[in-house]
């Protein structure tokens, strides 16, 4: 047991960072942004084979880099292409990947934006080339570019990479590490903002009733960030649904927390708490969200008892 | 990072199940479990076990060589809490010996005091309450009015405690007392409870057995020598001592046990497929888990040897979160619990009642990690 970084999984995250530096505030003309896809970014931490830190380090490394990258406020398919890429079976293209399922009428997430569908399919998984599919962008506030299929796909055409369960369980792992990282920077944001906001000549910030939600919300942060590594690092599946029930169940709590203390400045979209809190609240109820997963530990560790 | 234990270290929680198996008797989990760690019963049966886990090796292995221990690392310290947490802590109230009051007087203690105490504590011996809080002093702490007046080369102790937990049956007294005019003048005692002019009186409460008693202190002589560090300094003692505290009951780990029994429960009930138990359960699991995962935190920092952090409290907010949870699930779901039901659920319930409040309130907690890890500015 050991719950540092390593010297090398340290230096992973610190090329991670520098890679990400760029990107720490919204590119020029997408400030005001519901929600930014960055091609470059992805680019680049394919290029850097951060992509690949899964097969060439460990699903843990994966992990480290999928939170890290999801403290920034453009988005990546990072959580897909880093950690969930990397257990299915035959040759998944680095992305960006969308992870879609259930109806396919509905909007999926990263869809607009991505060269490849990771499907749920029944009880398989399915890689889907979306070249030549038709995909119509669906406008939303949700800090994730969505998009729908014009039609049916078709799953026939598609290349089975696996079982739907493994896709699924990764799938909550990625979505625990995209959550953690958002949710560290949600917290940043907002503790910055009432540090400088004054109200009755004091720093909103030094008021009580403020600092114990704040902190509260720290410690959800923390929380989430443990046990999606954890996730990663254990591969089982109790631990992949105890790491999303988390992440999901506390989206709530830190979203009404961080947007109160950040006022009205909170609900525009130049202050930057909504990359973080809108990827959060997408993020909420994915795959049956905190209820789904949690049904999931509770049928792993006592269905028999059942 | 690292989530795996070790060769050594699972062998060591093998020894561990092993030793508690060995020396708890048949009717451990029917008896004594029940009771709770503050009960008479389990107070008496520390008396006994605390000297064979001793034999054994088992008591103080992470202390150091020069004290009897095996300078084993904070990691084994913790396998053995948790193992003996699972079944309900057979060491009473001597778990804070060995945690904190030992490593308390080895950094702070005299040669004198270390000889005295520590030898008592590493043989599983003797049973220690803390005299911290007061009718008018609980969080804050600084605010006890408990008077040290010297006389001659010692001290007359007058006030009184409260919520002193274990006090009934205890052999010592880890006491604070005022001994100066300013606000932070306190120092430390190390008193016998058999000195004249102490008295204990326990009263009846919602917690489980054993911690609500208040301690009377009328003229009690108390040597010079009984005085750890120097006077008035007790509080960066203190200070040193719940650093341990904060972590050092692993609450995470029997949230797994009690939800095996409440669950086999509801099962029996026709209940164990209920979608909205599954859902309550499934988050009250993971909040255990970030529990566990917290404190590990807190455990790899002092087995590298780093000072107390706000990890602590982070860790022990988290914990009795979850502890929280699963209480309010138990009184939902399995609410017999209280009346007929398992009593080691009862007794879940009525030890956890009080989990956010009995060694800094939660608030407090939040306190410290607005300050500790977000640097909030303080008020006024
Ligand atoms: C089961 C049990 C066992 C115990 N065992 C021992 C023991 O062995 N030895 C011992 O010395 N003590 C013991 N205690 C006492 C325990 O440490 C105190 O109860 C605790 O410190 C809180 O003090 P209090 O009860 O006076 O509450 P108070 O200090 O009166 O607090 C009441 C409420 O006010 C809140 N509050 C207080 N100050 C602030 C603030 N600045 N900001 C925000 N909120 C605040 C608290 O968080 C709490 O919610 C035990 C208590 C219990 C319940």
């Amino acid at each position: 047991m050991d719950m540092e970084l390593t010297g090398e999984q340290r230096l992973l995250v610190e090329a991670v960072e520098a890679l990400g530096s760029r990107w720490q505030a919204m590119p020029p003309g997408h400030e005001r942004d519901y929600a930014h896809y960055e091609a470059n970014l992805q680019g680049a931490l394919a290029e850097g084979g951060f992509l690949r830190a899964g097969l060439d380090m460990g699903m843990l490394e994966a992990a480290l880099v999928a939170i890290e990258v999801s403290r920034l406020p453009v988005v990546t398919s990072v959580g897909a292409s880093a950690l969930v890429a990397a257990v299915l079976t035959g040759d998944v293209p680095d992305g960006p990947l969308a992870i879609v399922g259930g109806d396919w009428r509905k909007a999926q997430r990263m869809l607009p934006v991505a060269t490849h569908a990771l499907a749920l399919h029944g009880e398989r998984a399915l890689l889907l080339d979306l070249a030549g599919v038709a995909v119509a962008p669906v406008a939303s506030v949700y800090a994730y570019p969505y998009g729908r299929f014009a039609a049916e796909p078709d799953w026939s055409a598609a290349t089975d990479i696996g079982d739907a369960a493994t896709l699924r369980q990764w799938a909550r792992v990625a979505i625990a590490c995209e959550a953690a990282g958002a949710a560290e920077s949600a917290v940043a944001v907002t503790v910055a903002h009432v540090k400088e906001r004054f109200a009755f000549g004091r720093a909103i910030g030094s008021y009580q009733a403020v600092q114990h939600r704040l902190a509260q919300c720290h410690q959800i942060a923390r929380a989430m960030r443990f046990l999606a590594l954890h996730a990663a690092w254990s591969g089982e599946a109790t631990a992949a649904d105890i790491a999303a029930t988390y992440a999901q169940d506390h989206v709530n709590k830190l979203a009404f927390d961080l947007h109160q203390f950040s006022g009205g400045m909170g609900v525009t979209c130049e202050y930057q708490l909504h990359f973080f809190s809108y990827r959060l609240r997408a993020l909420q109820g994915e795959l049956g969200g905190a209820d789904g997963a949690a049904s999931g530990v509770y049928d792993r560790l006592w269905g028999a008892a059942a | 990072m690292e989530f795996a234990w070790t060769e050594e270290q699972q062998a060591y929680r093998t020894r561990v199940k092993g030793a508690l198996d060995e020396l708890l008797p048949d009717d451990w989990d029917s008896h004594y479990a029940p009771q709770g760690y503050g009960s008479a019963d389990q107070i008496n049966f520390s008396r006994e076990f605390c000297p064979k886990l001793a034999e054994r090796g088992l008591l103080v292995r992470h202390w150091p060589a020069e004290w009897g221990g095996e300078s084993a690392d904070p990691w084994e310290q913790f396998i053995l809490a948790e193992e003996m947490k699972w079944r309900g802590e057979p060491r009473g109230p001597q778990y804070m010996n060995v945690n904190w009051l030992g490593p308390v007087l080895m950094k702070y203690g005299t040669p004198e005091q270390q000889e005295e105490h520590l030898g008592r504590i590493r043989r599983g011996e003797v049973i220690w309450c803390q005299g911290y809080s007061e009718p008018g002093a609980g969080t804050d702490l600084a605010a006890l009015q408990t008077r040290a007046e010297r006389k001659g080369n010692g001290y007359v102790v007058n006030g009184q405690k409260i919520w002193t937990s274990y006090s009934r049956l205890a052999d010592f007294c880890f006491l604070l007392a005022r001994t100066g005019q300013g606000r932070k003048d306190i120092s430390i005692f190390l008193v016998p409870m058999d000195t004249p002019g102490i008295e204990v009186k326990p009263f009846p409460g919602l917690v489980s057995d054993g911690h609500l008693n208040e301690v009377f202190f009328t003229d009690v002589e108390v040597p010079g020598s009984a005085r750890v560090g120097e006077e008035g300094k007790a509080w960066d003692i203190i200070t040193y001592a719940l650093s341990f505290e904060r972590v050092g009951i692993p609450r995470y780990h029997v949230g797994r046990k009690l939800l095996d029994k409440a669950i086999a429960q509801l099962a029996r009930e026709g209940r164990g497929d209920d979608p909205v138990i599954k859902a309550r359960v499934g988050r009250i699991v993971a909040k255990f888990e970030a529990a566990r995962l917290l404190t590990y935190v807190v455990v790899d920092q002092r087995a590298k040897g780093a000072g107390p952090s706000v990890d602590a409290n982070i860790s022990r907010i988290t914990a009795s979160e979850a502890c929280t949870d699963l209480t309010n699930f138990l009184i939902e779901y399995v609410p017999d619990c209280l009346t007929t039901g398992d009593p080691v659920l009862r007794e879940f319930h009525r030890g956890n009642i009080a989990a956010t409040i009995a060694a800094g309130t939660y608030e407090l907690q939040l306190n410290l990690i607005a300050r500790g890890a977000l640097d909030l500015p303080r008020g006024n």
